[in-house]
């Protein structure tokens, strides 16, 4: 295994563009875990420590905010750059793993690696966040949505280093929340929920809904958002949504809860982060 | 091809240098290479807590920092935070109210307090519980922990 | 882990049942198989890559048939070993074919998985879609050929079905 430390963005992705099964090396909360646990044994390993101006949180002018690829979770979490319809991003940071987790791992590596019981995933989605991907050929970006492609598969080719990720000023006066039920404090989800809303007069004007831990991906159902939106939020348009958005998800079975448990708990975890975002919502309006 | 990576550490205050292969995690370094015991291998896997090292001053997972990453970084272990003889507070807290059972878990534990003292000074117990929950105890003993983080930060910090 | 899948294929049962029997037709509908041999009638090896995100790993196969009661069901079991035998696989599967109609078969199939070593230790929920995606991909390369086979050779198909007639009517 060979070791490189690039201190350039250009560097780094030249570096992946010769070795074969090079892998980026980030906050190693996962990889190196898997590495311990003889599930990957990368021909390289690429840090991206030193690479300069991969790490940090700006805010623009247009409201939209962009999150470094190497920025650490505990930044996010306590960043004061994110708020209204962003703001859920903020909280899923807060809610990753524990302490030394969060001071570890990153926004970029997280989701490259892609678990569907991941927080950033369901939150990014929700909120309607763009990737920024590089190559040593070219640069683009991809929606969030677009950009989960499966069980830890994305849309990231070899030789793609995810850069950044930016996350729209969104609809104005919007609120949001990240709802999460785990088994113990710091697990993966067993089902998640995000919510962007915004209010006028107490009626829905705008909704984005995205449930994590159940599927492949973030699920987002089209039909479910419109049971929200010109609604007054009441408990049965909420549920009508929890229900749509069940029909449309395909859990996995494992030691968090079976498929139908998931299934059954993401209507209440669904309200819950209403109920959050609302309230958001009233305040800012 | 291996590449061999020199290394050069402050370790509780002192240089330590190492040659280390890619994989190799800090924990590993720690443990096996320079001696630093104290800091315990439990999952291996970033869950248990019982490597946490506290490195440029953030408590992170031993176990999941790969050494050649960790070139000129500043490590505080177990061992560097007892003034001599004297106990840090956190130590001397944990001490007094019996915190400890079979200790396994303890190097990690009263590291993860004192990084959580220096970030929180008067955490809530619930802050206190957050700030401990990448911290396992197989003895489950974490009501007396509980306590003797609030000891330590009543006493006030070092 | 159990996996079970039904589907149909456009052909008749005897046909299928030939198909589904020879290791030189349906290897190629096992996703990631890059390569099998014949060890003796009832006993083959392949090699099978599998793939979870980052993780990619080719299992070397054993497969031997217990049980065959033409043309309507199979058993077998399966071993399977990674280089280095990190990861050890065993399946005991079963196989049933249901003429539906004369030109139309059901196939199903259950089969009982065991992981055990380092891949075993990993996710498996997401084996278990994994595995579930890879019976689906399976179910459509197979249908895909053997309704091509059927479709080709129209006129031997008609043969063997005016044949089962003629006795039938006999």
């Amino acid at each position: 295994m060979k070791f490189y430390q690039p201190t350039t963005l250009k560097q780094a992705l030249k570096v992946l563009a010769n070795e074969d099964d090079a892998r980026c090396l980030a906050g190693g909360a996962t990889l190196v875990a898997m590495m311990n646990a003889n599930l990957l044994a990368p021909s390289a390993l690429v840090s991206l420590s030193a690479v300069k101006g991969l790490a940090g949180i700006t805010r623009r002018k247009n409201g939209s905010v962009t999150i470094g690829a190497m920025t650490r979770h505990q930044a996010v979490a306590d960043t004061a750059a994110l708020d209204g319809g962003q703001r859920l991003v903020r909280e899923a940071a807060a809610l990753i793993g524990h302490p030394a987790i969060r001071n570890m791992g990153t926004i970029g590596g997280s989701i490259s690696h892609a678990d569907p019981a991941a927080d950033y995933p369901t939150a990014l989605v929700t909120a309607n966040a763009t990737v920024t991907i590089e190559n040593s050929r070219a640069k683009r970006e991809i929606d969030a949505q677009n950009f989960f492609t499966g069980y830890l598969e994305t849309a990231l080719e070899p030789g793609d280093i995810v850069v950044a990720v930016s996350i729209p000023a969104g609809v104005a006066g919007a609120g949001s929340a990240y709802e999460k039920f785990a088994r113990v404090q710091g697990d993966f989800a067993t089902v998640s929920a995000g919510v962007v809303l915004a209010l006028e007069k107490g009626v829905c004007r705008h909704a984005r809904i995205a449930v994590g831990g159940c599927a492949a991906t973030p699920i987002r159902v089209a039909a479910a958002e419109a049971k929200l939106v010109g609604s007054r939020l009441q408990d049965s348009a909420v549920a009508a949504a929890g229900v749509l958005l069940a029909a449309a998800c395909d859990p996995i079975d494992d030691f968090r809860g079976s498929s139908e448990y998931r299934l059954m708990i993401l209507p209440t975890i669904l309200a819950r982060a209403v109920s959050k975002a609302r309230v958001r919502a009233e305040t800012v309006s | 091809m291996t590449t061999t990576v020199p290394i050069t550490l402050t370790i509780n205050g002192a240089l330590h240098q190492a040659f280390v292969q890619p994989w190799h995690t800090l924990l590993h370094v720690l443990r096996d290479v320079l001696h630093f015991t104290g800091t315990k291998r439990g999952c291996n896997q970033g869950i248990c807590g019982a490597c946490s090292v506290i490195v440029d001053g953030e408590v992170v997972r031993g176990c999941l920092s790969i050494a050649a990453n960790c070139q000129g970084r500043t490590i505080t272990t177990i061992e560097g935070l007892a003034n001599g003889n004297t106990l840090s507070n956190v130590q001397q807290a944990f001490l007094e109210l019996g915190a400890v059972q079979c200790g396994y878990c303890m190097p990690g534990m009263i590291i993860a307090a004192t990084a959580l003292l220096k970030r929180t000074p008067k955490p809530t117990e619930e802050e206190i519980r957050e700030g401990l929950s990448g911290n396992l105890c197989r003895c489950s003993g974490y009501v007396k922990v509980v306590r003797a983080v609030q000891v330590a930060s009543e006493r006030g910090t070092s | 882990m159990q996996i079970a899948e039904t589907f149909a294929v456009a052909a008749p049962i005897e046909r299928v049942w030939r198909f589904i029997t020879d290791p030189a037709t349906v290897a190629p509908c096992v996703p990631g198989c890059q390569s099998y041999e014949v060890l003796t009638a009832t006993s083959y090896k392949a090699t099978i890559q599998i793939a979870l995100g980052p993780i990619k790993t080719n299992f070397n196969v054993i497969v031997d048939l217990t049980k065959a009661e033409p043309p309507t069901y199979l058993a077998s079991t399966a071993r399977g070993e990674e280089g280095g035998k990190a990861s050890t696989l065993t399946a005991k599967s079963e196989l049933r074919l249901l003429a539906n109609g004369p030109g139309a078969t059901t196939v199903s199939y259950a089969s009982e998985v065991a992981l055990v070593g380092r891949l075993g230790k990993f996710g498996l929920g997401m084996m278990k879609k994994k595995a579930k995606s890879i019976g689906e991909e399976f179910a459509v390369a197979f249908r895909t050929r053997v309704e091509a086979e059927t479709a080709s050779q129209g006129g031997t198909a008609g043969e063997v079905l005016s044949a089962d007639n003629a006795q039938a009517g006999a």
